[in-house]
């Protein structure tokens, strides 16, 4: 069927809840009256592609409906003066060297992970490529923070079991990344049961663009001509991001066709062929097609540049021949980008998509009215004010800030440290993530200067950050970290923010970057339920304050609600993608120890409290009183650190696995040992200052000859010599008395083999 | 001097023309990329360069055999120009997928008797490790030979080179047809992960018998500069990937060979 008209003018208030859920729009009743009133207005029932396009536009995950006031309460005054677009198109771009520019964003792909873990993976790496490209630039680097359910269970609730959405979120982001050729350079891996059934997918990328090359994603002028290219049109990814906008049930027939299908053999020559049309200057506009497919796509373009457009569908092709106009029109079939061009440019572009073996086809042009007319097989099926569409409700959604915690739980000591350490090194949230990044690949392009990976080729530990290097005539790189700390977050959704965003920063910092810029993925429980929309206010603010206070812009951002399954919230978890800048890629410093006979210094004063930390946790505590991280200290660190660059060999931050953790990842990287006394530390007992993971604490490497000069001039921080490197063992005493003491190689071994087990 | 003309053979699936693209650059040569598409429009000839890469990727997804279709592109719109270019003595490399795909050509041995399958590990493996050069071949020889392992990063899931008999790899060596093999720092070894695929006697790159058709697993476009090496290695004057295409360069440009 062409097209039908859906009687509305007439519907009652349960007959219009009746229509929303019939047609799968998951428009709530206030919002389907909004639809009748407006078409009373109009004097007609709408066609059936009408109600749909509404659905799209004022869908959560297309509008925003829930996050936008406090977005735009907390975020909203976050620029610098080398921000060029924040919050503005489809991704956030920010000045690289004066004539080039990085593109970033990041995005979560949850709810069809949740479903059809391979192929919602897949399809969230070829979406956020999209996102960058669209902006003209060439992708350089994936990035990817997972959150899944506990693998090393049998036991699940619903769905999938969490083994099997591992090992099919890291193949669906294995064989969608590796076959496009980006490299896979960054991200996170932590584990928890409350994500069993709702698994979070946040893809990031970043790419480059030289800065009059940047095209936008709003229409430029009337009359000009609107083209598709990429791939064909099917009825995969119907009604997708309305699935993504509600809470998941029963997995049914119409949640897997809500799932899109990608194919990375037509966004690899895409991306090129839209290079090509873009060097050659030949695009006015462009804007992918994500969630809401054309839909979304042209009247968001034409919106933001003040125009309407006029549209027929009948040239695109298609992968089904018997698709309804409306299915057509919000189809989000993967791999297709709207263009905009002059008349005179359409067969050159046409030419281009020919040569890379890309569908093709001239949908419409750009109009002076500000309206939407959509035709396909010679019937009006859209004839809309498009400020209606694009004028979405906005929610000021209640909520309620749990109050905090004052209590602080210290679990018992473990009898013997030394097997106690092998264990917890070898714990999911601790352990090496060489299975799943090692299936990555992460040096294509030739332009990875550190990769995860630092120190011995096959021995190994983790790097902080990873350097990418954009350009082949300039030494300057981008400094990439992505990660959440939700067990934190968790415990105090404020203090927990801000020490995910401390976490990032430091890692920038510890690589001998410079923090230039932020983007957000935060994705949070139902918002219809006051705490869990408390969390998310907190979150927001706390980001908020971190950037205020060191000066850095948040550029994009995505917002994803209703992570519940069966009235169980996941973990309040917001992703935070930084991108620092560092002058000379040969200039970036690494987590390994890098001689024997050096200093090893603990920087920042120690917070000595173990709420939220993977030793409170393992021993059943995740609640209590987490302080904020103190930003002022930060900001002394941050001045210190660079003042001293010349003196430090290696530099790790502390985080997830305390002291402990980043001591140990410093050695496993050349098999250099070392020998500490924590009596210098605090007073705490020693598991407190072994396995606390707030504060600002960064570890790091002197040669012992430069001692004095690298202590001189810090009375403003806190600085503790713990020992020094050597040997091949791990040994740390409190006060001459020895608690731990094993080989390096041992504690290696049983860290690197976390995962095997899994993955 | 003329500078040679590089050549770098594209399909939907080719991504690490790029970093090729620079290495011949960076090395003096003069790189042009040319699709499969450029060469059945008459766009672009292959007897108009003085070599030839196939680089890395994932040629039409690899969804069937790695390098397959490639191959049956590559033949069909310009099979008997290939053949010419190769008998007339001209490098024609191929590199990771660009490996596989002159396998499935033939352009090494009979595709019966000697083939690329899966890791031993079952795995995509993205590592660094390293090769120590086995042959005497004349464009590598000055650069590589006697002078230890290189560091290099691979990055495949179909790498493992498997013969149909040891009959195969005595005539290999006759012919000095083995060209790197994988190594620890020290040397040549057949352990896993340093040998990451399982290949047969810890092969690693082979020519055809002539020694102008070469196929590599492992990327030294991606570690061209110290820089880019791991460990030790970034200490060191020059890394394997400049050594690699200076050599390709000043070979093609008669300096040596």
């Amino acid at each position: 069927m062409i097209s039908r008209t859906i009687r509305i003018r007439d519907a009652d208030d349960k007959k219009l809840a009746s229509i929303s859920r019939r047609l799968g729009l998951a428009l709530s009743l206030d919002e389907m009256k909004a639809v009748r009133s407006y078409f009373d207005k109009v004097g007609r029932d709408p066609i059936d592609a009408e109600i749909h396009a509404v659905a799209q536009s004022w869908s959560e995950h297309c509008s925003y409906k829930s996050s936008k006031y406090y977005l735009k309460k907390y975020l909203g005054s976050l620029k610098t003066d080398y921000t060029i677009l924040a919050m503005e198109d489809d991704a956030g771009v920010v000045d690289f060297d004066g004539e080039y520019a990085y593109v970033l964003k990041m995005e979560s792909h949850n709810h069809p992970s949740a479903v059809e873990p391979y192929g919602g993976a897949a399809t969230g790496i070829g979406g956020i490529v999209r996102d960058v490209l669209c902006m003209g630039a060439q992708p350089v680097a994936l990035v990817d923070s997972l959150f899944l359910g506990d693998v090393s269970s049998d036991r699940y609730e619903g769905l999938l079991s969490p083994r099997y959405i591992f090992g099919g979120v890291v193949g669906g982001i294995r064989d969608y990344g590796n076959r496009i050729g980006i490299p896979n350079v960054a991200g996170s891996l932590y584990f928890d049961k409350l994500y069993n059934s709702n698994p979070l997918v946040n893809a990031g990328c970043i790419g480059i663009v030289r800065k009059d090359r940047i095209v936008r994603s709003k229409s430029y002028k009337p009359g000009d001509v609107l083209v598709l290219m990429g791939g064909k049109t099917g009825r995969d990814g119907i009604h997708g991001v309305n699935f993504a906008s509600a809470t998941l049930g029963k997995v049914t027939k119409s949640s897997r066709l809500a799932i899109q299908l990608g194919n990375p053999i037509v966004e690899q020559p895409m991306i090129k062929a839209v290079l090509e049309a873009n060097d050659a200057g030949l695009l006015r506009a462009m804007k992918d097609l994500g969630g809401g497919g054309l839909s979304s796509a042209a009247t968001e373009m034409v919106y933001a540049g003040g125009f309407g457009a006029e549209i027929v569908l009948d040239e695109i092709k298609l992968k089904e021949s018997n698709m309804s106009g409306w299915e057509i029109w919000i189809s989000e079939s993967q791999e297709r980008m709207l263009m905009e061009c002059y008349p005179e440019d359409v067969d050159k572009i046409r030419q281009i998509a020919e040569k890379w073996n890309l569908d093709f086809s001239v949908i419409g042009k750009v109009t002076e009215d500000r309206r939407i007319r959509v035709y396909y097989r010679n019937r009006k099926i859209i004839d809309m004010d498009i400020e209606f569409l694009d004028d979405s409700p906005v929610y000021q959604r209640p909520y309620k800030i749990r109050e905090r915690d004052r209590s602080v739980t210290i679990p018992e000591e473990p009898e013997d440290l030394n097997s106690f350490v092998m264990e917890f090194m070898a714990r999911l949230n601790t352990c090496a993530r060489f299975n799943v990044v090692r299936q990555y690949d992460h040096t294509v392009r030739g332009s990875t200067i550190i990769t995860p990976f630092v120190g011995r080729p096959n021995r190994e530990t983790h790097s902080d950050a990873t350097v990418i290097k954009p350009l082949e005539g300039s030494m300057r790189g981008l400094v990439i970290t992505s990660g959440s700390r939700p067990n934190m977050v968790a415990a105090d959704p404020y203090a927990g923010t801000l020490l995910t965003m401390v976490e990032a920063y430091k890692n920038i910092l510890s690589t001998g970057g410079t923090p230039h810029s932020v983007v957000d993925a935060l994705n949070f429980g139902n918002p219809e339920r006051e705490e869990i929309m408390g969390q998310f206010v907190e979150s927001v603010k706390a980001i908020g304050d971190f950037c205020r206070k060191t000066g850095l812009p948040v550029v994009a951002g995505n917002v994803s609600f209703y992570n519940e399954y069966r009235k169980t919230d996941i973990m309040p978890t917001p992703t935070i993608m930084m991108v620092g800048l560092i002058d000379d890629v040969r200039r970036s410093r690494t987590t390994y120890i890098k001689g024997s006979g050096n200093v090893l210094y603990l920087i920042g004063e120690p917070c000595d409290n173990l709420t939220g930390s993977e030793y409170n946790r393992m021993h059943g505590h995740s609640d209590g009183y987490l302080p904020s991280p103190d930003l002022d200290e930060l900001m002394r660190i941050r001045d210190f650190l660079s003042s001293k660059r010349d003196f430090i060999l290696s530099s790790h931050d502390v985080s997830s696995g305390g002291l402990l953790a980043a001591l140990s990842e410093m050695s496993f990287g050349s098999g250099i040992g070392f020998h500490a006394d924590l009596s210098n530390v605090s007073a705490a007992r020693p598991t407190v200052k072994l396995f606390s993971e707030c504060g600002n604490g960064m570890v790091v490497e002197i040669p012992r000859d430069m001692e004095g000069s690298f202590v001189d001039g810090s009375t403003e921080i806190s600085i503790k010599r713990l020992g020094e490197t050597g040997g091949d063992r791990i040994i740390i005493d409190e006060a001459g008395l020895n608690l731990i003491d094993i080989t390096v190689e041992d504690l290696r071994n049983a860290w690197e083999h976390g995962l095997d087990n899994y993955i | 001097m003329n500078i040679p003309k590089v050549g770098i053979l594209l399909m939907e699936g080719t991504n690490n023309e790029t970093e090729v693209y620079f290495s011949v650059k960076r090395s003096g040569g003069h790189p042009d990329y040319l699709h499969v598409s450029d060469i059945s429009s008459g766009r672009k000839n292959v007897s108009d360069y003085d070599a030839l890469i196939v680089p890395g990727g994932f040629s039409a997804g690899d969804y069937i055999r790695a390098g397959v279709i490639f191959a049956a592109r590559l033949s069909a719109v310009a099979g008997r120009e290939i053949g010419d270019f190769v008998d007339s003595g001209k490098p024609f490399i191929g590199i990771c997928n660009g490996f596989q795909v002159i396998m499935e050509m033939g352009l090494i041995w009979n595709r019966e008797e000697i083939t690329l399958t899966n890791n031993e590990s079952g795995r995509f493996e993205c590592r660094y490790t390293y090769m120590t050069m086995t042959s005497n071949n004349p464009i590598f020889r000055d650069a590589f030979r006697d002078k230890g392992p290189f560091q290099v990063p691979v990055a495949h899931a179909e790498g493992r080179i498997a013969v149909s008999d040891r009959s195969v790899l005595k005539k290999l060596y006759e012919n000095d047809q083995v060209l790197f093999k994988y190594s620890d720092p020290n040397g040549i070894t057949d352990d896993y992960p340093w040998n990451p695929n399982g290949s047969v006697d810890s092969i690693a790159s082979l020519t055809n018998e002539y020694g102008n058709v070469i196929g590599l697993m492992p990327h030294p476009e991606r570690i061209y500069y110290p820089y880019q090496a791991m460990y030790d290695d970034s200490r060191k004057d020059q890394a394997t990937g400049k050594l690699f295409y200076d050599s390709l360069i000043s070979y093609l440009s008669g300096v040596h060979g």
